[in-house]
C-alpha cells in the first residue's frame, strides 16, 4: 500500500462542504450586517492581497520563526489576521457591556484566548508579523443576539481556516502551534453553539476552507475596514502588546 | 472520583501494552522515540513557537501512517463502543442522552472512515469493559470528558508524524473531538475551553493512560 488515504478510500470529499447549507446561512447572517456587496468584495480583495502578499514579502526577513518557510510565514500572518479580528470582536463586545450571564462569560474567556493566540503568533513571527487591520463590527458587538450569531460564524470559520492550512504547513513547530489553536477554536465554536441552542457538533467531520475562501467570506462581512498596512521598510510591528 | 476516573486508575491485564509490544521491536522503538521527542516539542509549541528546536522525527510515510491510523482507530473503537453501550444501557437522561446518541454516531463514523482508509491493514476491534461507567450518568459524564479531551490530545500529538493527506483527514476529525469535549464539559459545568492552547500527548502517554483505565480487555 503506497497511499493509505487517497481519493478512492476517502468516504467523503474533503472539499464536500455545507451539505445542509448551514455555512451559507451563517454567512448570510453576517452579510446582513454589512453595507454593500460591492464594497465587501473590493475590501476582500484588498485584505487577501495585503495578507498573502505581505506575508510572502516579509518571509525573507529574519524572524524568530527562524527557519520558517515563506509559506509558513504567510500562513502565520493569515492566522494572525483572523485572530486579530476575533480578539478585537470579543474585546469590543466586552467593552460594550450588553452581554450578560453565560454569554458574557463566554466573551470574556474566549476573548482572553484569542488575545493569547494573537500574542503567540506575533511572537512567532517577530518582525515579520503583519499589523492589525482596523475593524468595524457593524453593531454586532452591541446587541446580544447579533453577537451570538456572529461569534458562532467566526468560530466555525476559524476551525475551517486552521483545518485548511494544517496540511500546508512545513515546519513541525508551526504545525504544533496551529493544531494547539485549532482545537481551541473548535471548543469555542461548540461552546457558543451550545449557548445558541444550535448543535455543538453538527457533523462527524468538520470541513476545511482554503485561505481564499476564508478571506472572501471575511471580506464579505465588511468587518475589515482597512487592510493591514505592511511596512515596506523593515516590517517593524506597529503594536507590541 | 469522576475526574480521576482519568485513565490512570487500573491496569489489569495490560492488553494495549501487549499489543503494542507485539509489534516488531524496530517499529516500536522508533515510534516511541519519535513520539516522545515529537510530543514534547509539539506540546510546548503552543506557548513558545519561536524558540523551539527542530523536531527530531523521521519523515512521515505510508508505513508510519498505517501505524498511526491504527492507533487512532483503536481510540475511536473505544469511544464508539463507550457511547453505544451507554445509549443501550438506558441510564442516561436529558441532554446527556442526546450527547451520547449524537457523539456515538460521530465516533462510529470515524471508525468507519479509518477502517476504510486502512483497508486490510485495519486492526480488529478489541473487546471492552467500561467498568460501570456506561451505567451511571455521573460516571458516564466524567468519563466522556476524559475520553474526549484525551482524543484531542492524541490527534494533536500525531499531527507532525503523518503525511499531509492523512493530516488533512485527521484535522477534520480532531476538531469534532474538540467540539464533543467542549459540549460535555458545558453539560457538566466545566469550562468548555479550559486553556488558550490545547495540549498534545505522545502515543506513549496516550497508551499509558488508556491502558490504565482497564477499559480494553483484549
Amino acid at each position: 500500500m503506497t497511499n493509505v488515504i487517497n481519493e478512492e478510500t476517502l468516504p467523503f470529499s474533503l472539499d464536500e462542504v455545507d451539505k445542509d447549507g448551514a455555512i451559507a446561512e451563517a454567512m448570510d447572517t453576517l452579510e446582513r450586517f454589512a453595507d454593500s456587496r460591492a464594497g465587501f468584495l473590493r475590501k476582500a480583495a484588498l485584505a487577501a492581497g495585503g495578507v498573502v502578499g505581505g506575508g510572502a514579502a516579509l518571509g525573507a526577513l529574519a524572524s524568530p520563526a527562524g527557519a520558517a518557510t515563506k509559506g509558513d510565514v504567510a500562513i502565520l500572518n493569515y492566522a494572525l489576521t483572523l485572530e486579530y479580528l476575533e480578539a478585537a470582536f470579543y474585546t469590543e463586545a466586552g467593552r460594550m457591556g450588553v452581554l450578560s450571564g453565560p454569554l458574557a462569560q463566554f466573551a470574556r474567556i474566549v476573548g482572553q484566548h484569542e488575545r493569547a493566540h494573537v500574542a503567540a503568533l506575533k511572537k512567532a513571527l517577530g518582525s515579520a508579523a503583519v499589523a492589525s487591520p482596523t475593524f468595524d463590527f457593524k453593531g454586532t458587538t452591541e446587541d446580544a443576539t447579533a453577537f451570538r450569531q456572529t461569534a458562532q460564524v467566526l468560530e466555525d470559520t476559524g476551525v475551517m481556516a486552521y483545518a485548511g492550512q494544517a496540511p500546508r504547513i512545513a515546519s513541525n513547530a508551526v504545525l504544533g502551534a496551529a493544531l494547539a489553536i485549532h482545537t481551541v477554536e473548535a471548543r469555542h465554536a461548540s461552546w457558543i453553539r451550545h449557548l445558541n441552542d444550535a448543535p455543538p457538533a453538527p457533523r462527524a467531520f468538520d470541513q476545511s476552507k482554503s485561505m481564499e475562501q476564508v478571506l472572501a467570506a471575511v471580506g464579505r462581512t465588511g468587518f475589515i475596514t482597512r487592510a493591514p498596512q505592511t511596512s515596506t521598510s523593515g516590517g517593524r510591528p506597529r503594536f507590541t502588546g | 472520583m469522576p475526574e480521576h476516573l482519568t485513565l490512570e486508575t487500573v491496569d489489569h491485564d495490560g492488553t494495549v501494552r501487549q499489543a503494542y509490544e507485539d509489534l516488531p521491536s524496530s517499529t516500536r522503538r522508533s515510534l516511541l522515540q519519535r513520539g516522545l521527542v515529537a510530543g514534547g516539542a509539539v506540546a510546548a509549541a503552543g506557548v513558545t513557537i519561536g524558540g523551539l528546536p527542530k523536531l527530531a522525527i523521521g519523515a512521515p510515510g505510508p508505513a508510519q501512517d498505517t501505524k498511526i491510523l491504527n492507533f487512532a482507530l483503536t481510540l475511536e473503537y473505544l469511544e464508539a463502543e463507550f457511547y453505544t453501550q451507554a445509549v443501550a444501557g438506558g441510564a442516561l437522561a436529558g441532554e446527556s442522552a442526546e450527547f451520547a446518541r449524537i457523539v456515538g454516531a460521530h465516533e462510529r463514523a470515524h471508525v468507519a472512515f479509518l477502517k476504510s482508509a486502512l483497508g486490510a491493514k485495519a486492526v480488529a476491534k478489541p473487546t471492552f469493559d467500561f467498568k460501570g461507567t456506561t451505567e451511571n450518568q455521573a460516571k458516564f459524564q466524567a468519563t466522556a470528558v476524559v475520553l474526549e479531551d484525551t482524543g484531542v490530545a492524541a490527534y494533536n500529538g500525531q499531527g507532525a508524524n503523518v503525511t499531509k493527506k492523512v493530516l488533512a483527514a485527521a484535522a477534520s476529525i480532531v476538531s469534532v473531538e474538540a467540539r464533543h469535549a467542549a459540549w460535555i464539559r458545558d453539560i457538566v459545568r466545566k469550562s468548555p475551553a479550559p486553556a488558550a492552547f490545547d495540549a498534545a500527548k505522545t502515543d506513549a502517554q496516550i497508551l499509558a493512560a488508556v491502558n490504565a483505565t482497564g477499559f480494553i480487555k483484549g
